[in-house]
């Protein structure tokens, strides 16, 4: 999905949607595609993709395939795909990811490992 | 053998014409069958079951989304497909969600006999084939007890088997009534400008919540009410009905 050709676009088809006005608590695990544009607090999990928006504000670890984040986050990220960040995302926490962008004007503050590297490190 | 089963509505006399229009219409397509009249004093499970244990081929309910509620609580589970003819515009959307637009359109959609087996919702004990649908206010969302969802909007919320005219979802989510999921809809309005208010729209895939609402009743198929708390699941492909070919899904 997060190949040359489309990266940055949106995903094709969603499974859960949760608005600006809706807040989750909890562990929520999801099977497919997610777009979060409100708040989370506690654990998102999906097989899928996550999609994050400049209103959503996430308290929480959080766990994808791949992931585009332009929303406020507190909490550690584990992307297995791409991660791509953009200008109005705030992250606090960790990252976890094999691929990755980061578009000017994001808050980043945390850790980085990508797997590819620490495969090599290994190797 | 085909049975009509007429909801007790259509027993006003301003119905004549138009079930006269109906009746030719059956005949002419060769759909003859049993016609059986609802009425206040006569149940509509004790009529349906009598009818299968007669061997009805299908069962045709004549009226609106209240008759089609009252006729799938009775042939859940069975293998005699259910048929529609709508009577009207008013609370008749699952008809039109099922690609039967009118009563002359249904009759067409009979003829051609298209099956499909959609899944159905159940409410505690009462099924419904659409939705349920509830005033968010006051509302508790209990999703298996892993996590809980709130609201800081005024708004609805829905729960969908298959989907009508209530909501419109993006369309990168689909909305299918045979794939085992329920989807849960919550559909709010920002306060903040009243005269250009926002909808905000959060669409959850589920198999099993809870609700709990102590001021406000659920809504099932838009006719049916149900004091919560409730339990709502999905039983798979659970109802063999016929379908025109404009269906939504």
């Amino acid at each position: 999905m997060f190949n040359k050709q489309n990266q940055g676009e949106t995903f094709n088809q969603f499974e859960t949607v949760i608005g600006p006005s809706v807040k989750v608590k909890g562990d929520f695990n999801g099977q497919g595609n997610i777009i979060v544009e409100g708040v989370v607090e506690g654990s998102l999990k999906t097989i899928g993709s996550l999609e994050v928006g400049k209103t959503a504000k996430i308290t929480a670890d959080l766990e994808a395939k791949e992931a585009k984040i332009g929303g406020h986050i507190t909490g550690n990220l584990k992307v297995k795909g791409f991660l791509e960040i953009t200008a109005t995302a705030k992250i606090f926490g960790d990252i976890e990811t094999a691929g990755l962008s980061i578009e000017r004007g994001a808050i980043f503050n945390g850790k980085c490992v990508m797997a590819a590297a620490t495969e090599e490190i290994k190797k | 053998m085909n049975i009509f089963i007429y909801d007790s509505f259509l027993n006003q006399k301003k119905y004549d014409r138009l079930l006269a229009r109906l009746e030719t219409r059956i005949t002419d397509l060769g759909l003859n069958g049993r016609i059986s009249r609802l009425s206040p004093t006569r149940n509509v499970q004790e009529t349906i079951n009598n009818e299968l244990k007669r061997g009805a081929s299908a069962i045709i309910a004549v009226g609106n989304n209240k008759t089609i509620n009252q006729t799938i609580n009775s042939l859940a589970g069975s293998q005699v497909p259910l048929g529609i003819i709508p009577i009207g515009q008013d609370n008749n959307d699952i008809a039109a969600s099922l690609g039967i637009e009118s009563m002359e359109a249904a009759c067409d959609v009979l003829a051609a006999r298209l099956l499909a087996k959609l899944d159905l919702g159940l409410a505690n004990q009462t099924y419904f084939l659409s939705n349920v649908r509830v005033n968010n206010q006051g509302t508790v969302i209990d999703m298996n007890k892993n996590y809980t969802i709130e609201t800081a909007e005024k708004g609805l919320i829905y729960i969908f088997n298959l989907i009508g005219q209530q909501v419109k979802p993006p369309p990168q989510v689909k909305f299918i009534p045979d794939d085992g999921f329920l989807e849960l809809v919550i559909n709010t309005y920002g306060n903040k400008k009243f005269f250009a208010k926002q909808e905000h729209q959060s669409i959850f895939k589920i198999k099993k919540i809870t609700i709990h609402n102590l001021k406000h009743q659920l809504i099932l198929d838009g006719s049916i009410s149900l004091n919560a708390p409730a339990e709502i699941t999905v039983i798979k492909k659970h109802l063999n009905i016929i379908v025109g070919k404009n269906r939504n899904f």
